[in-house]
């Protein structure tokens, strides 16, 4: 038998319209760092070295998990039962420790940028690290803005705010982080690993 | 375990995997191919299971899957084409 499916993404349609175009926005991005390396591989893959791979690892599973946190909060929400108060408790506990986790990305993100600060290696040292920078710097603001809004539907979904029957804000919310996760999985790859 | 859980765990292994490749230096240029098939999937999945899109009409499911193929495709290219 034929599943029904949704007519529309899930979350508010503008969202989409946003995801959309950051989407196309960072894949400018990324094909200018892969063909740029094309003019000066070695320069790129010594660069590359500079960088530590651990940061990097370790910021691609607090993304994946804490895109993991916001996927169980809407389900929480969704399949909600009799108990509303328990469900948005739970839900919300998901989004906080979803908060928590884009907090640590932040903040790991930090430590790596004033690493590299004070080794002398800024946007300006070659077109490498002027990737680098611009696109890792572009990308921490998109978490930083996500943490926000997770913080706003926790807020929100505390107090009761979300059901099964309108959560539309909480999804619009969710696809815009799970965006910022769907990003940054190209971008490690890309970046810190293939040379 | 909910289809969730275990579409987390498998991206958790993707990642374990492309971090070991890189740290062991392992990545070669048949490196490079396995590593970007794999953000592959990942991708794909995060946009399947938690964006929710598997769920949806086609015409909104592959728009950001044929974003991914692109790129992936684009970025094998600057890589395998000869300088």
């Amino acid at each position: 038998m034929k599943t029904l499916k949704n007519q529309y993404p899930p979350g508010d349609f503008a969202v989409w319209i946003i995801i959309y175009v950051e989407l196309i926005t960072f894949s400018g991005l990324f094909l200018g760092y892969a063909f740029s390396r094309r003019g000066d591989i070695e320069l790129f893959n010594a660069s590359q070295l500079l960088l530590d791979q651990r940061m990097g690892f370790i910021n691609t599973l607090i993304l994946i998990t804490s895109s993991y946190f916001v996927v169980k909060a809407v389900h929480t929400i969704k399949s909600m039962g009799a108990d509303k108060e328990e469900a948005s408790r739970k839900a919300a506990l998901w989004l906080l420790g979803s908060i928590g986790l884009g907090g640590m990305f932040l903040v790991i993100k930090m430590i790596e940028f004033t690493g590299k600060y004070a080794e002398g290696i800024n946007l300006s040292t070659n077109t490498f690290f002027m990737f680098y920078f611009l696109s890792t710097a572009f990308h921490f603001c998109h978490v930083l803005l996500g943490t926000i809004v997770l913080f706003n539907l926790y807020q929100k979904t505390k107090i009761g705010g979300y059901t099964p029957a309108d959560h539309v804000g909480l999804e619009s919310g969710a696809s815009y982080w799970h965006m910022v996760d769907l990003l940054w999985i190209v971008l490690f790859p890309l970046i810190y690993i293939i040379r | 375990m909910d289809v969730i859980t275990r579409i987390w765990i498998a991206l958790v292994g993707f990642t374990i995997f492309a971090f070991l490749l890189g740290w062991l230096k392992l990545v070669s240029l048949i490196g490079v191919g396995i590593l970007l098939f794999t953000t592959f999937l990942k991708g794909q999945l995060v946009i399947d299971y938690f964006m929710g899109l598997n769920e949806v009409e086609l015409k909104y499911r592959v728009i950001p899957t044929i974003w991914l193929g692109i790129v992936i495709s684009l970025i094998a290219v600057a890589y395998y084409l000869p300088v």
